[in-house]
């Protein structure tokens, strides 16, 4: 059905709303059949139609409903727990505690427990839970679950956290911790991040000015619309643990429920549904230890559990808050001679991906420039909030935030044009990077450039005022991101015996297009039909092992996974269509054209379209191939001390975007008129696609920007809802938006190609938050920025 | 528990059920019927993935009790192809790439209708305002209000506006 559907011209045109800069080509001509063209979405049909499965709409026989009964304190010391009434309540099936269950677990430090055990540390945080024949029992008797807590003072904040007068975790060392989480005994640090090039105090020296700045970034939710859930059937005697669920982690979630159960890694199997919406929010397992634990002591039984909204906001993840601080050295002419930078991360309650989260941010904290003498040194502050974890860039959008904010201070006190002293600073192909590294395939200038010609940059001054009285800006800002490296993915690329191709690669879709963008790759490797090509479901069981869907890793790097099975593929049918026509295997040759082609005799060849009905298949050993690529071997490990390094990444991803907004000096709003944006996907694999990710990301950012915060009141969250928690809506798309791709192929991504799931998103708040500075001539240090901000605003004098 | 039996037709089927009176048609759809395309985001009408349509009008069906239905007509994204051919606004979210997760798209798709129902040659400005219960991470919305000018450039095309310009019901 979906090969009747084509891509609507009107929509996708190039040169309509976005264009295509070309910088280097790997692997390209630029005139391949099905790379660099829009291609319609393999599972748009599903989704249109309703038959696409989420979490939630997985229904086993048997089933049982989870509910669970969360502290309404922040932080308290739990005296007992009692049960008794839950368990009456008709219907209940099972009913658990914390004692239950109390191997505590963490990807980088096993500090958490899945239901809490003696103490509460955040509200919302779970204290026991229940299966019911109906999720009105479930719910009815986790109410009635009673437990005695004596109260415990609450740590709200960073500045609190750092006193260290009241301990979340009282004791680092009784956890075990991974090599890459650096918790301080005795203190709430629960992990810490220092970089060292050059030395900084020697460059402020070398200054004609050191400026100091500091900037907060808010806690935020991801408001993903599908809230988490899992369904699980746990045999407590086979130790069988089977979990349906919407999860981007799906072999990071097997190996940590593994541990929490104590069952080896074969036992459970996870089985992927659709995601609805995942943004870093559905990395750590949030319902999937609990479901499986109600099932285990429920002899077995399915259980099915999902968050209601409330519950989302309370007791899954966020984004944390971050409180930077900036010291900047320029010479007079612009050129940056030291730059230092400490961070602050509000984390919550436990450690989860902050370590992962503080490391990236680390990395990218000084932004895409040259500086000779940088440090970076950050911490991760308990307190008693909500949990944060990865947000669309792993901190990356933060310390985007902040070294872009400081650049316009900079700029304004020098008297220089905000793009112009960037274009001074950004990284070259050649230079030296923040760990050392030669920078290569790095294409920030034609970035800068492309986005500030999107919104006409050169024609509009910093501020004006418009003749309705309007105050408005511009901004711009660009960025440096990494992929997490090393790691390693896999595929199997198997032909079906009427000559279609499976791919089984446990990259997850969630939106982001991977299920599109694979067979891309074989489509154009073996220049076969795209309908003939598909991704299986995933399933841990049988689909090969992929880190995770995350950092924007995925096309990058099973891309090459892809090819590399392809070209398999390729070498296995050519043997089988030399025993089929009984010439040597090395006569037989597989052609640009995608034929099976006999050298010897030209005449006798098959398209790789036909190869299901040309016989060579029948009865001869299945075509199967394995694709693997990792970065072991590339990586040079960054030490703790300095974090220094050759190669910190496989891939840097880079982009820059402008913003124009209007500010309205009465009421306080914000209109975000235009955004221009450019961004190195290396090469744009579904065009369309890369779209889909910018244009998303950017209406995202304006609500990072202007509107969403997650509002704490000694430690009571007071607007766990979408009523009182903004995101954007349609009616804040009215935004023109033109979007320049750029490519500038990467000598290691397939076809060139680098990630584009996050970066969208990196620049964006800055942004805005640079025009918005701009047109009320006033430094806002933090985000949002709401009309409160801008009412009682301060401008500056300098 | 209290129960009230109600006859409705959901995507064209007859329907006679005993329902709890505090069922919500959400639930009603997604746990008596199996309609997982009514989505449920909030429970509280913020988010308007479970929006289907009533007698043509657009619900959240998490604000309506499965009780009120009796006698009524409901439409979910199920009920929208007729005899393996797509709604033209199925057909334009596929081409306008409207379509990302995929979470909040039932939702759109029923309010999108409701819109063309009353909007033959909406405006971007119509369909901002008309859509704005429905709430998207993915997209940023833009190719969605794509998708449906395109449907109405479709409907329109193919003459499928009827004399009360209902375009399917």
């Amino acid at each position: 059905m979906a090969d009747r559907y084509r891509p609507c011209e009107k929509f996708q045109q190039e040169g309509r709303e976005w264009d295509r800069l070309v910088v280097r080509r790997k692997d390209t001509t630029g005139g391949e059949s099905v790379i660099g063209h829009t291609q319609i979405r393999k599972d748009a049909l599903e989704k249109v139609t309703g038959a696409a499965q989420y979490g939630a709409d997985m229904n086993l026989a048997g089933q049982l409903y989870g509910a669970v009964a969360h502290s309404p304190h922040p932080h308290a010391r739990i005296k007992a727990v009692r049960t008794d009434k839950a368990r009456a309540v008709p219907g209940v099936r099972a009913v658990i505690t914390g004692a239950d269950f109390p191997e505590p677990y963490g990807q980088f430090i096993a500090d958490q427990p899945i239901i809490a055990l003696d103490k509460v540390r955040y509200q919302g945080e779970p204290v026991a839970a229940v299966a019911a024949d109906t999720e009105r029992a479930a719910r009815e008797a986790a109410a009635l679950v009673e437990v005695d807590y004596e109260l415990l003072p609450v740590v709200n904040t960073i500045e609190e956290s750092m006193k260290n007068e009241t301990l979340l975790h009282e004791d680092w060392s009784r956890y075990e911790c991974s090599s890459v989480c650096f918790p301080v005994q005795g203190t709430n640090i629960g992990d810490q991040f220092h970089l060292k090039k050059g030395d900084v105090e020697k460059g402020f020296a070398e200054a004609d000015l050191v400026v100091e700045s500091s900037f907060r970034c808010g806690q935020l939710q991801h408001t993903l619309i599908e809230t988490h859930t899992a369904t699980a059937m746990a045999n407590p005697y086979t130790q069988e643990i089977q979990v349906w669920t919407p999860n981007q982690s799906p072999f990071g979630i097997r190996g940590l429920m593994a541990k929490i159960f104590g069952v080896p890694a074969e036992k459970v199997r996870l089985t992927m549904t659709h995601i609805g919406g995942a943004f870093g929010g559905k990395y750590e397992a949030k319902c999937e230890p609990i479901a499986i634990a109600l099932s285990l002591k429920a002899g077995g039984r399915p259980v099915k559990l999902t968050y209601d909204r409330q519950e989302e906001f309370a007791a899954t993840v966020c984004r944390s808050t971050v409180q930077y601080h900036i010291k900047t050295g320029v010479k007079k002419d612009g050129t940056i001679t030291a730059q230092q930078v400490t961070g602050y991360w509000d984390a919550g309650a436990y450690v989860t991906t902050n370590p992962r989260v503080d490391y990236n941010a680390g990395f990218a904290a000084h932004g895409p420039y040259k500086i000779p003498n940088a440090q970076v040194d950050t911490y991760v502050c308990m307190t008693n909030r909500t949990l944060g974890t990865a947000y669309r860039g792993f901190g990356v959008t933060e310390a985007a935030t902040l070294h872009e904010h400081q650049m316009d201070i900079v700029a304004r006190k020098l008297g220089m044009d905000p793009l112009a002293l960037r274009l001074h600073n950004c990284l070259h192909d050649g230079d030296t990077g923040i760990t050392g590294e030669i920078i290569s395939t790095c294409a920030v200038e034609e970035c800068l450039r492309a986005a500030a010609k999107n919104v006409d940059w050169d024609s509009i001054p910093n501020r004006w005022t418009d003749e309705e009285g309007n105050l408005c800006g511009k901004g711009i800002a660009c960025f440096n991101k990494l992929t997490g490296t090393p790691s390693t993915t896999s595929c199997i690329v198997k032909m079906n015996e009427n000559g279609s191709i499976y791919i089984w690669s446990a990259s997850r879709e969630m939106g982001q297009g991977v299920t599109t963008a694979l067979p891309q790759f074989a489509a154009e490797s073996l220049h076969m039909d795209l309908d003939k090509i598909s991704v299986t479901p995933v399933d841990t069981s049988m689909t090969p092992y992929d880190k995770t869907t995350t950092s924007s890793r995925s096309t990058f790097h099973s891309g090459n996974a892809v090819l590399e099975a392809c070209a398999d593929i390729k070498r296995q049918l050519c043997r089988l269509a030399a025993i089929h026509w009984g010439c040597q295997t090395g006569d037989v040759a597989y052609t640009g054209e995608g034929f099976i082609q006999d050298a010897r005799n030209p005449e006798r060849r098959i398209h790789i379209n036909d190869v299901g009905r040309s016989g060579i298949l029948h009865e001869q050993d299945p075509v199967i191939a394995i694709g693997r690529y990792g970065t072991s071997d590339l990586f040079d490990p960054p030490p703790v001390d300095g974090r220094q390094s050759r190669r910190p990444t496989v891939m840097w991803m880079i982009g820059a975007q402008a913003a124009v907004v209007k500010v309205n000096p009465v009421t306080g709003r914000v209109k975000v008129v235009k955004m221009g944006a450019a961004h190195d996907v290396g090469k744009a694999i579904n065009p369309t696609g890369c779209l889909q990710q910018i244009e998303g990301a950017i209406v995202m950012g304006l609500g990072h920007a202007l509107m969403e915060e997650m509002i704490y009141e000694d430690g009571n969250l007071r607007n766990g809802n979408m009523v009182d928690y903004k995101v954007p809506t349609f009616m804040d798309s009215d935004v023109e938006t033109r979007i320049t791709l750029v490519e500038n192929g990467h000598p290691e991504g397939p076809f060139g190609v680098k990630g584009i799931g996050e970066p969208g998103l990196v620049p964006t708040a800055a942004a805005i938050a640079g025009a918005v500075c701009h047109a009320c001539n006033t430094d806002f240090e933090s985000l949002p920025i709401k009309p409160e901000h801008i009412l009682f605003r301060k401008e500056v004098e300098d | 528990m209290q129960t009230v039996d109600i006859r409705v037709t959901v995507n064209g089927q007859d329907y006679e059920k005993t329902v709890d009176c505090c069922q919500t048609l959400l639930r009603f759809l997604r746990e008596e019927l199996f309609l997982t395309s009514v989505k449920e985001g909030c429970n509280e009408g913020e988010c308007g993935a479970c929006t289907v349509l009533v007698d043509g009008m657009p619900v959240n069906s998490c604000l309506v009790l499965a009780a009120e239905l009796d006698g009524k007509s409901v439409l979910t994204a199920e009920g929208l192809a007729q005899d393996g051919r797509l709604h033209p606004l199925q057909e334009a979210f596929i081409e306008a790439g409207a379509i990302q997760c995929g979470y909040c798209t039932p939702g759109m798709l029923m309010s999108g209708i409701a819109l063309l129902n009353r909007y033959p040659h909406p405006t971007r400005e119509q369909i901002r305002k008309e859509m704005e219960g429905n709430l998207c991470r993915c997209t940023g919305y833009a190719r969605i209000a794509d998708a449906v000018l395109l449907a109405a450039e479709k409907i329109n095309a193919r003459g499928l506006y009827g004399e009360n310009s209902e375009v399917l019901l």
